[in-house]
Order: structure tokens, then C-alpha cells, then sequence
């Protein structure tokens, strides 16, 4: 009999092997938000076996019972627990530990190791550990160092697996992208390191696949003979909250565009990959990438616009400008708005511009890919009787409301023939109301499991610096001026002629 | 004749409208469904992924079945026919309720609707004509008899792509697993007694990951399986034919809950792995005890509205299930 688990479902939902999952920054927000609640729904799905085990790591003093109170705490706060998970959650949480301690001190590195060890004994995690780092960027190399030191970077045991997640931002530009590369594979091969992005983990995203690629009808004109342009618009309607402090040093481009916008770029514009799987996939996003176009300082200065907020209404409540935020400076140059028109050099996109627009402050939460189809190459009609037909599009919304939407001409009923636009909306979440998994709670799944395919490969953060590197050294010449829009508009007008410039406007999502 | 509808606030599931005759015929039926969708805008979009078809024999069953659909609107958002089979040739003819449901989730309205024939004289020989005017065009049929099994030679079996059983609720009778596996050599079959240990297989498969339990499954001396008639036999099928083990390793025992105890000796050290539901309670244990090893346990909770949840899940994978055919052949062996 081979290794496998012949009692193991061949197919359906992935059980993660017994393991423990180290956390970096246990006391942080992103544990609290996004992780515990994650750990607790895959407990509850029974995707976690009995001998799985966490070890939060962070400098608070706690003993092993506060953090298991803390977290208790975190998951019911946050909408868990319950008459469901509690009984659940009390013999889950047996497996949780605790080790306090400053990041950059040995003796913490030296703890965790006989920690480990003992759950091994103890709980049969054999070995196997995902470190996960939700600390903030500047810890990252420190805790990869020391990891390497003390021998916790490779598997002790045959047959054992040691990974490490990382959070972004990775890098702040191209050159600090590879430094913090060259420390991380100085301890971990490139296999066992698996870069998040959670915008990957949403379903809706990964739908993206499956509509082109599960699908005869979509791909035949998903290209330049049909397709007259592309917009990618990643909008929020709120502010920056307290972030103010963060984002004052990444700005839209560096905290939207080069991950999110980025991947959602990379699976519109992909060829169907050979194989589904990690490599399958990655490969042709990372060649997708490289086809975008690079672009000069003259074509920042042209081709790109940044802005900022200043005080306005959103959804019935006045808001203040960015420059009002909590930790924000008064003279601040940092964007909170982007849009650019990307171009692609190949086969399927040459000549189709990809106009992109990220922004916060913009009158509601939408992220959506939208394809407009160039029109028919003959209206027979009289221009009067097609007057309220639009070029045909089809749009994908990624959030909220995923789903698809089919715009085409229709005639209106009555005697006269007119012809005017019509809109088929398709709602991914009518069609199937099973509970999707979130976007923490999957992909902390695949890691356990050792499945890449969702997490960033070395080579495509490369080329999404590649890409956005040029606008930082462009931007930070500043001789491409900030421009402002008032919140709760669909940003600037200068993003507005970005578009008029060549015949076309923003779509309304 | 129509009938106004007062929406329940508390219930996510909002009754747009229904439509009730006696005597009628099946246009009559189709006209008014079609009605009660054309005059509620609510219902203009729909986004379906099946036909499911209840047939139901039992009076005692019809309401159960009744609630278990609507209830699985909140799942599948599908067109439910549910038949209620009289078992009387007299006053043929069919009495009707057709209704219109609005389900809000999280994001838009999904429409559902049910038509509920309760069907007396002929035709209820025939109840492959009556289903197939309210199939959805293009999409897979699911048949489900909540406590019988159907003869081979069923019309109804035609209308199908699938059909839903239950090997518990059909009750310990000798006969029925083999004439679940004859069913399975015409067309697809989802028992839901197998959906419902699911639970149970997934918690036994998660003792056995990892190093220090692995190996034990190599080795396994006893397994005792309890449990009704049916699921019993399709857990204790399973791990005999899944372990390649003799009837002699297995032995089960009829019991209220299913559960699993496995021994295994691994180098001079037993290990006792067990999945248990405790009497009393709506929860799942599972634990590891490897001497000088690992001691660890689980607990599960299951859920409410079992049937819906059980039903949809059946109905969630659509394809063939090769472990079940496994579980089957080996619960046959059993027997």
C-alpha cells in the first residue's frame, strides 16, 4: 500500500494534513480579522485533523490559555463560535501554544523550536509546518534569518513539509522586491514559499478561469479582432480609516495596483494554460505580464493619472479629503486614485488598450473586468433607429454581485424598428447558494496542502514591479502633477480624458 | 384559483405567490405557474440548475418532503415537483398547488418554485408524462423517493438523470442494498444514508494523516462498525473493501448512531482510532490513542435541518461515486 490516505475522499474538498501552523504577529490584527476565523471555519469543515496545532508568535506577554481565550474571543467577535463551534473549538484550541518574544532574540527562535518538537511528539504533527508571517514587511527578513538559524527552515523529518506564507507588500519597488527574494530563498527553496494575495482566494476570481477556460463560447472573441477595448476598474467607497500612517508610504499604485489589479490583468489577459495546476497556471500569467507594455516617463506623463480625494459626500454621509485623514500630512503628495491605459505586444491584445482605475473615496465598492466589443462592421439600420444602441460588452463583476453581464442589441416592441441596448445579468451567487469558502480561509487550505497554484511565484512579482516601476520613478520626479476629485465621484477629469482622447468614457459599474 | 400571500419578515424565504385547483389538468397547472411568475417582476430572473421531482407514497412523509424542498431552495435554487402518489384508483385526477418563492441571500433575489400533485386513479402509472411539462429545459432531473425504492422498470426512472434514495429510511430489509446496486447499473444513484455518514468518513480518513498514524492502516486487526441498517452496512463495506480486509476483521452491531472503532498494531504498539456519535448528543467524536504516541481527539457538531442539508449535498456532486460503489459492494459482502 503507498503512502496515501486509502481512506481519503478522491475527490471533493482537500483535508490538510496534520501540521502546525506557526503565526508571526499573533497578537496583530490580520490573526484577529482574518486568520483565526479562517482556522475556525476549516475546523469546523472539518478540514483540519485532530492533531493540528497553531503557535502564535509576537512579542505581547500571554501564557498558552490567553491566547486560546484571545482567540476565542477574536472568532466570536467577529461573527463565529456559537452553539455550533463551541465544542468544536474547545478541542480544537488543545492544540494551541503560545511563545512570547522579540522576533530579532534567540531565545524566542530557541522556544519555538521545543515547542514544535513537543507537538510533534505530543499530537503527531510529524514535522510538517506552515510559518505564517502577518507581521509588518520590515520583520520579514529578521524572522527568515532566524528561522534558517536555527535549523526550523527545512523538514527534520522524510516525508515532512516546511512553508512559509508571506504577506504583501512584497517589496516596495523592483530592487527591494529582489533583495527581500535573495534572503528568503537564502533559507527556503522557492517551492516551499507561498506569497498571498487574497484577492486570488475569491472565488469570483477564480471564476475568471473557469468562465474562459471551461467555456467554447467566451474564448473565440476574447481578443483584438472583436474586443475594441478593456476597462478594470477596482473602486471603494471608503477612505483609508485609520490606515492613514500605511498608506501615506504605498499609495493606490503600490497597495492596489501592482498585486490585485495586477493578477486580475494577468488572468483576463492569459492563454489557456496547458495543465491546471500551480506551474500550468503561473506560467502563463508571468507570460501574460511580460507582454504589458513598459511604459516611458513621456508615456507616464500621458498615459497615467494620479489624484487624490478631497472632502465629499459618499452614500449619504460627508467625508473629509485625504488630507484631513487620521496620520496623514496636510501637504500630502501620496495618490489615492490611479488610472492608466496599459498596452499589451502580442498575438491576441496588440492595439487594445487596457485602460486600468483603482481608487478610494469613489462612490461604491465594485471590482469588475469590462470588455467592449468593437461594433459591427455595418448597421443596416437608419442611425435614428439605433440610436440607444451601445457597442456590445460583456462585463465580469468580481465583487459585489459576482456574476456576468451580456450587454447586446435588442429591437423595441412596436410597430417601429428601433434597435437599443439591453443588459443579461447572470448572479454567480443565484445560481449556486453553497457557502463559499473565504478568501483566507481557502488559500490558508491550499498552503497546508502545498497547492501554489492561488499564491504569487518569484517571477510574478517581477513582473508586476516590472510594469509599475516606472510610474514610482516617473511619479517621484514630480513632473506628473496630482490632480483631485472630490469623494464620492467616479475620480478625476483628467482620468476622464485620459479616455475622451481616444473616443471612449469610463463605464458607470 | 389565485390566492394573495402575506410575506413572513423572519424567514429569508418570501412566498410571492400560489395557486391552488382540484381536478386539473397539467395545462392548467403550467398556465398558472406561468402566470405567477409573468405578474411578479421578482420572479422574472432565474438562475436554475436542476429539476428535482419528490415522489412520495406515504402520507405520513408528504409534509416532511414538503418542508425538506423549500428548505433546499435556499441551496439549489431549482424547480421542485413534489408527487404525492394516492394509493386509490377512484376519483382519478390531480389536485395541484403551485408557488412562487423569492429567497433574498446576500446578494440579489433567487426565485424558486414549487408545484405539489397529489395524483389518484391511472396516472399515477404514468407519472413520467406528468413530469416531464415541468422539467426545466436543459437540465439535469433529479428523482428523489424519500423511502422506497423503484422497480427497474419504472417509467419514471426515464425522466431521470439521477435518482435520490435513502437505504436507512427504506428500513432493514434484507434485499434493498442489492436492489440499489442493480438501480445503479441503469443510471446514477446518491443514497442519502451514505451523504449523511460523510461526517463520519471524513473525521476516520483525518486519523490516519500524517507519519505517526499512517502506517497503523496497514496493520488494522478490528473494526466495529454500529448504526441502523443501511449506513451501518455501507461504513463497514467501505473500510473492508477501501483496507482490503476479510469479514473477519469486521464486525457491526444495529445501534441508534453510527460509530467506527478500528485497532491496529504497528511495531509492537496498538493504536485505537474511533469516530462515536455520544447518545444524547448532536455532536461527533474522534480521537487518536497510539501507546507511546500521539493521544489526540475532535469534536464535531452537526447540523441543523439535516434532510435539506443531506438532500443538497447529494444533490451538490453530480457525478459518478466510485467510493460508494465500493461501500456497496463491500456492505453486500456483508450481508
Amino acid at each position: 500500500m503507498s503512502d496515501a490516505n486509502p481512506l481519503a475522499e478522491p475527490v471533493g474538498d482537500k483535508v490538510a494534513p496534520p501540521a502546525v501552523l506557526v503565526v508571526f504577529g499573533a497578537s496583530g490584527d490580520l490573526t484577529s480579522r482574518k486568520l483565526m476565523p479562517a482556522v475556525e471555519r476549516l475546523a469546523l469543515r472539518r478540514l483540519l485533523p485532530a492533531g493540528f496545532s497553531v503557535v502564535g508568535v509576537a512579542r505581547t506577554e500571554l501564557s498558552d490559555d490567553d491566547f486560546r481565550e484571545r482567540m476565542r474571543t477574536t472568532v466570536e467577535k467577529l461573527g463565529g463560535g456559537g452553539d455550533e463551534a463551541g465544542p468544536v473549538w474547545a478541542a480544537f484550541t488543545g492544540g494551541f501554544r503560545y511563545v512570547a518574544g522579540d522576533y530579532g532574540d534567540e531565545a524566542t527562535f530557541d522556544r519555538l523550536k521545543s515547542v514544535l518538537d513537543e507537538l510533534d511528539r505530543e499530537r503527531g504533527t510529524s514535522g510538517n509546518r506552515l510559518y505564517y508571517l502577518a507581521t509588518p514587511p520590515g520583520t520579514f527578513p529578521v524572522i527568515v534569518d532566524a528561522l534558517a538559524e536555527h535549523g526550523l527552515n527545512r523538514p527534520t523529518t522524510d516525508g515532512a513539509f516546511v512553508r512559509i506564507v508571506i504577506e504583501k507588500p512584497y517589496g516596495h519597488d523592483e530592487q527591494s522586491a529582489r533583495d527581500l527574494d535573495t534572503r528568503v530563498h537564502a533559507a527556503f527553496a522557492e517551492e516551499q514559499v507561498y506569497r498571498i494575495d487574497h484577492y486570488l482566494g475569491k472565488e469570483t476570481v477564480q471564476n475568471v478561469l473557469a468562465l474562459r477556460f471551461a467555456n467554447t463560447i467566451f474564448e473565440p472573441i476574447w481578443n483584438r479582432r472583436y474586443v475594441d477595448h478593456v476597462q478594470i476598474t477596482v473602486a471603494e467607497e471608503l477612505g483609508v480609516g485609520h490606515r492613514g500612517g500605511f498608506y501615506e508610504k504605498a499609495g493606490a499604485l503600490r497597495d492596489i495596483v501592482q498585486n490585485h489589479v495586477m493578477q486580475v490583468l494577468a488572468l483576463t489577459l492569459m492563454e489557456p494554460p496547458a495543465t491546471f495546476d500551480a506551474d500550468g497556471i503561473r506560467d502563463e500569467k508571468v507570460k501574460a505580464l511580460k507582454a504589458v507594455d513598459i511604459l516611458s516617463p513621456d508615456d507616464v506623463a500621458e498615459h497615467v493619472v494620479r489624484a487624490q480625494y478631497t472632502s465629499g459626500w459618499v452614500g449619504g454621509e460627508e467625508v473629509p479629503g485625504y488630507r484631513e485623514e487620521e496620520g496623514v500630512d496636510p501637504h500630502s503628495q501620496t495618490e489615492t486614485y490611479m488610472a492608466m491605459r496599459l498596452l499589451v505586444d502580442n498575438w491576441r491584445w496588440a492595439g487594445v488598450p487596457f485602460y486600468v482605475r483603482t481608487g478610494k473615496r469613489l462612490p461604491k465598492r465594485v471590482t469588475e473586468v469590462a470588455m467592449e466589443f468593437q461594433r459591427p462592421p455595418h448597421l443596416p439600420f437608419k442611425a435614428s433607429q439605433a440610436m440607444g444602441l451601445a457597442p456590445d460588452a460583456l462585463v465580469l463583476r468580481i465583487q459585489p454581485d459576482e456574476g456576468i453581464t451580456l450587454r447586446f442589441g435588442a429591437k423595441v416592441p412596436g410597430q417601429a424598428f428601433q434597435v437599443r441596448s439591453v443588459s443579461m445579468d447572470f448572479f454567480y451567487g443565484a445560481a449556486f447558494l453553497e457557502e463559499t469558502p473565504e478568501a483566507y480561509e481557502r488559500l490558508l487550505l491550499d498552503a497546508l496542502v502545498g497547492d501554489q497554484t492561488l499564491f504569487i511565484r518569484t517571477d510574478e512579482v517581477e513582473q508586476a514591479w516590472r510594469i509599475v516601476d516606472p510610474i514610482l520613478t516617473a511619479w517621484a520626479d514630480e513632473t506628473v502633477p496630482l490632480a483631485r476629485y472630490e469623494a464620492g465621484s467616479w475620480g478625476p477629469a483628467e482620468a476622464d480624458q485620459l479616455l475622451s482622447r481616444d473616443g471612449r468614457r469610463w463605464r458607470k459599474p | 384559483m389565485a390566492e394573495a400571500v402575506t410575506a413572513d419578515v423572519t424567514s429569508p424565504i418570501n412566498t410571492l405567490g400560489s395557486w391552488e385547483g382540484d381536478g386539473v389538468t397539467v395545462a392548467q397547472i403550467a398556465a398558472a405557474l406561468s402566470d405567477l411568475r409573468r405578474h411578479e417582476q421578482r420572479a422574472a430572473v432565474r438562475t436554475s440548475v436542476l429539476t428535482l421531482v419528490a415522489v412520495v407514497r406515504d402520507p405520513e412523509v408528504v409534509d416532511g418532503t414538503i418542508e425538506t424542498v423549500r428548505e433546499l431552495g435556499t441551496r439549489h435554487p431549482s424547480r421542485t415537483l413534489v408527487l404525492v402518489i394516492a394509493d386509490t384508483d377512484e376519483d382519478p385526477g390531480i389536485d395541484a398547488t403551485v408557488s412562487v418563492h423569492a429567497l433574498r441571500s446576500q446578494g440579489p433575489t433567487v426565485c424558486f418554485e414549487d408545484v405539489v400533485l397529489r395524483v389518484r386513479g391511472p396516472a399515477r402509472w404514468h407519472l413520467d408524462s406528468l413530469i416531464e411539462p415541468f422539467t426545466l429545459p436543459d437540465l439535469p432531473v433529479a428523482v428523489w423517493l424519500p423511502n422506497r425504492l423503484p422497480s427497474l422498470g419504472d417509467p419514471l426512472l426515464d425522466t431521470a438523470d439521477r435518482v435520490v434514495v435513502d437505504t436507512r429510511a427504506i428500513g432493514a430489509r434484507p434485499d434493498s442494498l442489492a436492489q440499489v446496486s442493480r438501480l445503479l447499473r441503469k443510471l446514477p444513484v446518491t443514497d442519502l444514508s451514505w451523504v449523511r455518514i460523510a461526517p463520519w468518513r471524513s473525521l476516520l480518513a483525518g486519523l490516519f494523516e500524517g507519519h505517526a498514524s499512517r502506517p497503523f492502516l496497514d496493520h488494522v486487526t478490528r473494526i466495529e462498525v454500529a448504526g441502523h441498517f443501511g449506513p451501518r452496512h455501507l461504513m463497514a463495506g467501505w473500510l473492508m473493501a477501501t483496507l482490503e480486509l476479510t469479514r473477519a476483521h469486521v464486525h457491526t452491531e444495529e445501534a441508534e448512531h453510527v460509530s467506527i472503532r478500528i485497532t491496529a498494531e504497528h511495531e509492537g504498539r496498538v493504536g485505537r482510532f474511533s469516530v462515536e456519535r455520544p447518545a444524547a448528543e448532536r455532536v461527533i467524536h474522534s480521537s487518536v490513542d497510539i501507546d507511546d504516541g500521539p493521544t489526540v481527539e475532535q469534536t464535531w457538531r452537526l447540523r441543523d435541518r439535516w434532510p435539506s442539508r443531506s438532500l443538497a449535498d447529494a444533490l451538490t456532486r453530480i457525478g459518478d461515486d466510485p467510493v460508494y460503489r465500493r461501500a456497496l459492494r463491500g456492505a453486500l459482502e456483508l450481508l
